[in-house]
């Protein structure tokens, strides 16, 4: 019989046999292999994600991934609005269903109107209804994560920015169904005895620097769909009028809608579009009949204990909404000097761009002899058209149209760098200049942008044009304000002209100046804004609003004047009585407070106001930057841990992937390798032929 | 040796086939006569039978959707080169090798406790390959065997997590060159590139790791089915990393140039330009493994 011997063998001999060229090889290969495992085991790589920093800013979703996770859990959107005067009461309903086999945490970014008081939550799963209660917002966020770790449904309501919200409902266990409501109200104030209620449906993708590479804050991951990809979201909206006059000229400029009594105090409306509905903001327009608006002095009178100590509810609040008289066009127009900002980022990219060049058109082509321009166009960079502001001649006017022309819109959106070069700018203390800002607002600096235009244009209007069809209102609104300006929104390239008009009327002839306002007979406190004797300017056909906090008896009127084209004008409100039903005075005031106080904190820096704000929040229910809405379930539903789940939006119509840049990988070409299963069939193909034909080698 | 097919006849009887597996092979010329109850692939079935924690992790992996389950296709060539040897085994085993199987096995199985599933599987892989060369003769193609089953592990993600970053620096380093030797105007910041001005990333699915994985799949697939002698398969073994790196380089640059115009690439046209690249990648290891048999 044969000795039988192995490899190893020879190892055990003294003194050791030399290798053979193959266990040379051998010893190497073990070698490399040992050498592999210590690298893998001592390795400090360890694919360890618990210190990681959380995701930053928009980005595309990706298709695919596990099938067990139902990744679109949000399945549809309802809103309900019922407008009483100049109030409106929204309940928007989100509706999760889980239809895959696995505990999920729905996460949702969206709009909110910048008007907005968000003061109610409540979460219905099942039969049950969870009420949520406001509270403070890193105390909420525990919470919320608590009951997520011990298996209990969650819902948690966070405010990012005052006009982007997110939503976290954890635990939603396969096959469960929840609907999540909130209840929030707002001001609908005429401006030309012209009402517009605005519901935003989506975020648009915003360019900011992460906080990771020093970027002035931090902005949570938003999942995005591809261009042109329909959110698979069902939007209904459905509008209910109880005006105290009957409702005219309905008509929505964003979407197609069904319009029930139209001509009557008490009309519906309904959403009627066969196509996407949810990538654009809902802008419902009307008018009262005879020219009238509901307007003048309303009073709510609380029921409770009247004191500090007591709960809101034995407050009284005060809404005065004061319609401007008529512009009168001046006889003598001092000329003026215009700066336009225009915004040329990739955001802006097509529609919207093209939107802006129509609007640049109107408003450039129609600039009069004796004043003077400059434009600046801006992305990651900004290029001025002149060093200094030059006649608006023909030749000028030509030149500059053609640079606004040649942009093609790219790259970041670097405002700040912008308007600081703008306050910059040379002035000329005998002319007056008007600095116009064309933008889509898909930037998160607004509190930078707020407090430069108010430490450093204070000598200039600022009047911001939103471009496109789901505007950074926040933004837009926010310039206009710390400008002393209006906000000018134009969603389609046919509205560019009348909004040029607009702001062409409203420079020319200011229609209420040295504005104040006193109550005789009524004693009122906590007013805003809180200096009555300077009220700003009024420009447009707007109207002064003036809310605040009143007691004892409801009598005596308001006094308002200012000084018009033609003189001193003098408006006299008088004192109703109060309307039980105007409870939503409360959350408007303390919205206004809260707005205020948000204004000196971005102008202050840090958060100086926190404690007031939360007060605020706290004491009158309604979510803020600093407080936010939970909801937490008794019932432990779940021993597994929920998976996290973005909900992707769609992009804005008309906004192209661009506006979604380089520093996010999908928009930048790549060379990845062919599919696997090809792959694996070329190789199956080559090695079948190379063994069939080895006869051939 | 002869590459046998008539025995694919095999399959078409079942019991014979099942006879075959648990019964000792009857060679062509008997060697020793030390007396067995169980067939040599009845003995590695027992051996990968109490090494089946593994098993059960290795099919989860390829279940889970976490890395493409290429695995498979290297264990089927693997079960099928060893079903058409089974005539060559041993009747006897090396003792050496069958200690070195057990002690493996058993370290293997130990190792679940304290190291990562995937170097307890390549434990385990190790193991079973002890255990084939205990039953194979000297001059059988055993390293190739032992390549497939390494290749059968779930090592994708884990090559892509560690070798991926320093494959597309190097490979975008490489493109960089060659297209500024075409005259392209190119430049690299870190796994990026621009060209032309326009940006173009080598991100992870561009490294080449899948490339690597089927270049020595089709190498040690050839070697093992052409039954290629240890020492030739594993000299040429460090080739098949050149030819890979040389493939995903110029598979690269030609998708670079492309994409960076202004047109962009279509998506047919990048396939088909990465299924040329690998195919003469493969090809030319073919041609490499054909050589070293002469």
């Amino acid at each position: 019989m044969r000795r039988v011997r192995g490899p190893l063998f020879p190892l055990l001999r003294h003194p050791v046999a030399p290798l053979t060229r193959t266990g040379r090889v051998v010893v190497c290969t073990l070698l490399a292999v040992w050498a592999f495992l210590l690298l893998v085991a001592w390795s400090p790589a360890h694919a360890d994600d618990a210190e990681a920093l959380p995701a930053e800013g928009p980005y595309f979703q990706v298709a695919g991934g596990d099938p067990s996770i139902d990744r679109l859990p949000l399945k549809s959107t309802r809103v309900d609005v019922r407008v009483a005067g100049v109030i409106a009461d929204v309940t928007v309903t989100q509706h999760y269903r889980n239809e895959g086999r696995r505990p999920i945490e729905a996460r949702y970014v969206f709009p909110g109107s910048t008007r907005a008081a968000v003061h109610a939550m409540q979460v219905r799963l099942g039969d049950r209804v969870l009420h949520a209660q406001i509270d403070e917002k890193q105390r909420a966020r525990i919470r919320h994560e608590t009951a997520k770790r011990e298996g209990k449904t969650s819902a948690l309501l966070e405010q990012h920015r005052p006009n982007v919200f997110r939503m976290n409902v954890a635990n939603i266990l396969p096959g469960d169904d929840v609907q999540v409501e909130l209840r929030y109200t707002e001001l609908v104030a005429p401006t030309d005895g012209r009402y517009e209620f605005v519901f935003p449906t989506v975020v648009g993708p915003r360019y900011h620097v992460p906080a990771t590479a020093g970027g002035p804050s931090h902005v949570p991951a938003t999942a995005h769909l591809g261009e042109g990809e329909a959110s698979n979201t069902r939007f209904e909206l459905n509008l209910r009028f109880a005006s105290p006059l009957p409702v005219h000229e309905l008509h929505s400029t964003s979407h197609a809608i069904e319009v029930q009594g139209e001509g009557s105090a008490q009309a519906e409306v309904a959403l009627n579009d066969a196509g996407p509905r949810n990538d654009r903001d809902f802008i419902l327009a009307w008018r009262l009949a005879g020219e009238r608006t509901a307007t003048g002095l309303m009073l709510f009178k609380g029921e409770g204990r009247h004191d500090d100590d007591a709960g809101p509810e034995g407050e009284n609040f005060f809404l005065a909404l004061v319609e401007p008289p008529r512009a009168i066009a001046p006889s003598q127009i001092n000329p003026r000097e215009y700066v336009f900002v225009v915004d040329v980022s990739g955001s802006m990219h097509g529609h919207p761009l093209a939107t802006a060049k129509t609007l640049l058109r109107n408003l450039i082509g129609h600039l009069r002899p004796s004043d003077s321009f400059n434009v600046l166009l801006f992305s990651g960079s900004s290029q001025m058209l002149a060093e200094r502001p030059v006649p608006a001649t023909r030749a000028n006017i030509e030149r500059a149209l053609a640079t606004i022309d040649a942009a093609r819109g790219g790259g970041s959106t670097e405002i700040v760098p912008a308007l600081r070069r703008i306050a910059a700018l040379p002035k000329n203390a005998d002319v007056a200049r008007s600095v116009i800002v064309v933008t889509d607002g898909y930037v998160t600096v607004e509190n930078q942008v707020f407090e430069l235009i108010r430490r450093n244009l204070g000598n200039s209007n600022v009047f911001a044009f939103g471009i496109g069809s789901a505007v950074n209102r926040h933004l837009i609104e926010g310039i206009a304000r710390a400008g002393q300006g209006e906000p000018f929104i134009v969603t389609k390239p046919e509205l560019a002209a009348a909004q040029a008009e607009r702001l062409r009327r409203m420079i020319e002839a200011p229609v209420l100046t040295g504005l104040r306002a006193r109550f005789d007979g009524l004693e009122v406190y906590d007013v805003e804004p809180a200096a009555l004797d300077a009220l700003p300017d009024v420009l447009g056909g707007r109207p002064v609003v003036v809310v605040g906090k009143w007691r004892g008896e409801p009598r005596g009127h308001l006094v308002l004047e200012g000084r018009a084209a033609n003189g001193t004008h003098s408006e006299v409100v008088p004192v109703g009585t109060p309307d039980a039903q105007a409870v939503a005075l409360r959350h408007l005031w303390a919205r206004g407070r809260i707005q205020q106080l948000s204004d000196q904190e971005a102008l202050e820096g840090g958060s100086a106001r926190r404690d007031e704000i939360t007060a605020l929040g706290l004491r009158y229910s309604l979510l803020t930057q600093y407080t936010s809405f939970i909801a937490v379930d008794r019932v432990v539903r779940t021993g597994e841990a929920a998976v996290p789940v973005d909900t992707p939006l769609p992009l804005p119509q008309g906004v192209s992937k661009q506006a979604i840049g380089p520093a996010v990988g999908v928009a930048v070409p790549s060379t990845p390798e062919p599919a696997a299963w090809l792959a694996l069939l070329v190789v199956a193909v080559l090695v079948g032929a190379a063994v069939v034909n080895r006869r051939v080698w | 040796m002869a590459f046998d097919l008539t025995a694919a006849s095999a399959w078409e009887r079942p019991r014979a086939a099942l006879a075959a597996l648990l019964l000792p092979a009857r060679p062509a010329h008997v060697i020793a006569c030390r007396p067995s109850y169980l067939s040599p692939l009845g003995w590695l079935g027992l051996q990968a039978l109490a090494l089946w924690p593994h098993g059960v992790w290795l099919a989860r992996r390829a279940a889970d959707g976490s890395d493409d389950p290429l695995g498979l296709a290297a264990l089927a060539v693997f079960a099928f080169v060893l079903w058409r040897m089974r005539p060559q085994l041993r009747i006897a085993p090396q003792t050496g090798w069958l200690a070195g199987a057990a002690a493996l096995t058993a370290i293997a199985n130990l190792a679940l406790f304290f190291a990562p599933p995937l170097v307890a599987a390549l434990l385990a892989a190790f193991a079973l390959g002890a255990g084939m060369m205990a039953w194979q003769r000297a001059d059988a193609a055993r390293a190739p065997l032992v390549g497939l089953l390494l290749l059968a592990l779930p090592l994708l993600a884990s090559l892509q997590y560690y070798g991926g970053y320093p494959l597309r620096l190097l490979t975008a380093e490489a493109s960089t060159a060659l297209l500024q030797l075409a005259g392209v105007a190119a430049e690299r910041s870190g796994a990026a590139m621009t060209v032309r001005g326009q940006l173009v990333i080598v991100d992870a699915p561009c490294s080449g790791v899948q490339m690597v994985w089927m270049a020595y799949f089709c190498a040690c697939a050839v070697a093992a089915l052409g039954a290629l002698p240890d020492g030739a398969f594993l000299r040429r073994l460090p080739l098949v990393g050149g030819l890979v790196l040389v493939g995903n380089v110029l598979r690269n640059t030609v998708l670079v140039a492309l994409e960076a115009r202004p047109q962009g690439l279509a998506p047919a046209a990048h396939e088909a330009i990465g299924v040329a690249a690998l195919a003469a990648v493969c090809a030319a290891v073919l041609l490499l493994m054909r050589r070293s048999t002469r």
